[in-house]
């Protein structure tokens, strides 16, 4: 129903008309893609083995031991290795690896040399490595993709707290309504920082813990909007044409006042994606984010400010961060721009 | 049997709206918005209220519907008290009175298509399957003169006049006993005010439901309604047959109101016209007495002190009642 609406249509062309925000949105949709099937580019595992006749292909599901492939350990195969072995046998087996044949957890470690090592098309090491050896590109993309998550997971908690108790206080109103607002007054000062390193003091901070932290804490900032922009709507008169149609309090809320409230809610969204990036990243920076080796921006980041002789750590991480967040930042600007009221009053369309 | 041919009673209802005021924001008064007024409508009756702005006109319709809760009294529906029914029971009984509002581009869900928004009676009130609302809704839109295909679309599409006509469709859809008319023409061009009108005259004559049509214009009142109520600061003043009223009006406020109606004669002379000295008085502080006296031409000693009641006072002019100690004859 939401989608056919034409007030909607002839916001997504304005967004359209936007080209900036259209070709970042393209862009980054394109970045989403990639990141969650990097497995294909990004990888230790070979895409494809034909080994004596059979085809195999290790990208996804279980692991394949050496055994299988002819060589003498029980352990995953390395692929880049039994690249080498085939290459020597020149028979009719082959190994095909992806661009990057690296994944973000292994150390590429070499003899009498010390990591980070510099960016190398040899090595297939575009970015270099960090100073562990692990491919700083392979890190990128990884660390991208638990970024997005996080971020995206961030999003739909908060927003649906946030919204359910925000319409809620701005519907029934009343009492119920300033209670809660002094209740989310006192919670909204609660100190974020030490509850993290509270928290990560104690236990290790999971990926599904650190983002139950940050919902405890971010759902507040959707319920001021919800609740006002709810009373604004509550008070229109199709709100009564329903309530005196014997409407319920739920049929009217979700029938008839949260499509109307929803730009409200669609304007914040990128801004609140590139806010859970910058969570994270800050938090993985300070130590209190993901655990090691999980790969991530902060952690990099961190890593590039201790090696500056290694510029190509921070280069890549403060790009990346710039490219990624200008792109998103660049979406909101065209969704606030094709969402603005003076072009569409709710009084006339 | 003769709760039987009311379809609507209200016994002293009564709308306050606290004032608040004060570090603590307390209740530190009233608007007495409604103020203890009884009326009752007959089955296919139309009951004419009319009143300048601000008199609470619009409240009292409110308040019988409920969108508005009123403060105390009874609001008898078919004989059920809605003002003590409460959820799904009150809700249920919803259907029986419905509303159109004044505003008819407020009043429809802009986001919903008109199919939508006239099956909507029936989706909340579980009534017919899928294939029948549709046929429902079809019928409703050719019931106020709108193509089948206006189903499709949304209410932009549309201009004032058709928007009130499917406003109209969804207060009939449920067929209730009573429909409130919040100033339905108001927000219309004078063009499209006369079809509106007519087509409510229309569609009561062949459904058979009873109106409460509020207006504060007496000359569109006048053409529509049985009997006219004429309300001044929360109170009616006067009530009676439309004929009665506009060709015999007893109270001075009445009598201004008609001398306001403008005649559309070339050839007519021009009479006296009425013009009320000062402003409606606040309604959180009425005077006392009649509430009228401080604006009535004809004001005596008494009328400052004694509140007159609304009762029949002149045995020749069936059925009006007046406020007034002193009626005009």
């Amino acid at each position: 129903m939401f989608s056919l609406d034409p007030i909607t249509k002839k916001k997504f062309a304005r967004f359209r008309s936007i080209r900036r925000g259209w070709w970042s949105l393209i862009c980054f949709t394109l970045l989403l893609i990639l990141s969650f099937g990097a497995e294909l580019l990004i990888s230790n595992r070979a895409l494809f083995v034909k080994y004596e006749g059979k085809f195999y292909f290790p990208t996804y599901g279980s692991i394949y031991p050496g055994k299988t492939f002819g060589l003498d350990y029980d352990y995953e195969t390395n692929y880049r290795d039994l690249k080498k072995v085939f290459l020597d046998q020149s028979s009719n087996n082959f190994v095909l690896l992806p661009i990057v044949p690296w994944s973000a957890y292994e150390s590429d470690l070499k003899d009498g040399q010390y990591p980070p090592f510099a960016p190398s098309i040899d090595q297939r090491h575009f970015l270099g490595t960090d100073t562990t050896g692990r491919d700083i590109l392979a890190r990128l993309v990884y660390g991208f993709r638990t970024a997005i998550s996080f971020s995206m997971l961030l999003l739909i908690a908060t927003y649906s707290i946030g919204v359910s108790v925000g319409c809620a206080m701005g519907y029934f109103g009343g009492k119920f309504d300033i209670i809660l607002q002094r209740i989310i007054e006192i919670w909204s000062n609660v100190p974020f920082l030490y509850v993290i390193m509270i928290v990560s003091s104690i236990i290790v901070p999971r990926f599904g813990i650190l983002v139950a932290i940050m919902v405890f804490f971010d759902w507040i900032g959707m319920t001021w909007y919800m609740r006002t922009s709810t009373y604004k709507e509550k008070a229109r008169e199709y709100t009564s044409a329903a309530k005196a149609l014997g409407a319920s309090h739920f049929r009217i809320i979700f029938n008839h006042i949260l499509p109307n409230v929803l730009s409200v809610l669609v304007t914040f969204i990128p801004f609140s994606v590139t806010g859970g990036i910058v969570s994270l990243t800050s938090l993985d920076y300070l130590g209190f984010g993901l655990p090691p080796p999980t790969p991530s921006w902060g952690e990099l980041l961190a890593q590039g400010t201790a090696n500056l002789q290694a510029l190509w750590i921070v280069t890549s991480v403060t790009v990346a961060m710039i490219v990624v967040l200008t792109m998103v930042t660049f979406i909101g600007e065209a969704i606030r721009e094709a969402f603005d009221p003076k072009q569409y009053s709710t009084f006339e369309s | 049997m003769k709760m039987s041919q009311n379809v609507l009673e209200v016994e002293h209802l009564k709308t306050y709206f606290p004032i608040l005021g004060g570090l603590f924001q307390r209740t530190i008064g009233h608007v007495r918005a409604v103020d203890d007024i009884s009326l009752t409508i007959q089955k296919g009756e139309t009951l004419g209220l009319v009143g300048e702005s601000g008199c609470g006109k619009s409240t009292l319709g409110r308040s019988i519907i409920r969108l508005v809760e009123p403060s105390s009294g009874k609001v008898l529906l078919n004989g059920t008290n809605l003002l003590t029914t409460n959820g799904q029971e009150l809700r249920n009984k919803r259907k029986d009175v419905q509303m159109i509002f004044q505003d008819p581009y407020e009043s429809l869900n802009s986001r919903h298509t008109i199919g939508s928004i006239l099956a909507e009676p029936f989706v909340i009130h579980n009534l017919l399957s899928p294939k029948e609302r549709d046929d429902a809704v079809v019928e409703l839109l050719r019931r106020v003169g709108l193509p089948e295909n206006a189903r499709l679309k949304y209410p932009h599409e549309f201009s004032g006049g058709q928007r009130q006509r499917i406003g109209i469709a969804r207060a009939i859809a449920l067929r209730p006993n009573l429909v409130i008319c919040d100033e339905p023409i108001s927000a219309l061009d004078v063009s499209i005010q006369a079809q509106i009108m007519n087509l409510l005259i229309d569609i009561q004559n062949e459904m058979g439901m009873a109106y409460l049509f509020i207006a504060h214009d007496l000359a569109a009142v006048r053409h529509i309604s049985d009997r006219i109520a004429v309300m001044y600061l929360g109170v009616i003043v006067e009530e009676g047959p439309s004929e009665s009223i506009s060709s015999n009006p007893q109270h001075p406020y009445t009598q201004a109101l008609l001398s306001a109606v403008p005649v559309a004669d070339p050839q007519f002379k021009k009479r006296e016209r009425i013009v009320l000295k000062g402003d409606v008085p606040s309604p959180s502080n009425p005077p006392s007495g009649c509430r009228f006296h401080t604006r009535c031409p004809y004001v005596q000693d008494r009328c400052r002190v004694e509140s007159p009641e609304l009762k029949s006072r002149n045995e020749k002019i069936a059925n009006s009642k007046v406020a007034c100690h002193f009626p005009l004859k």
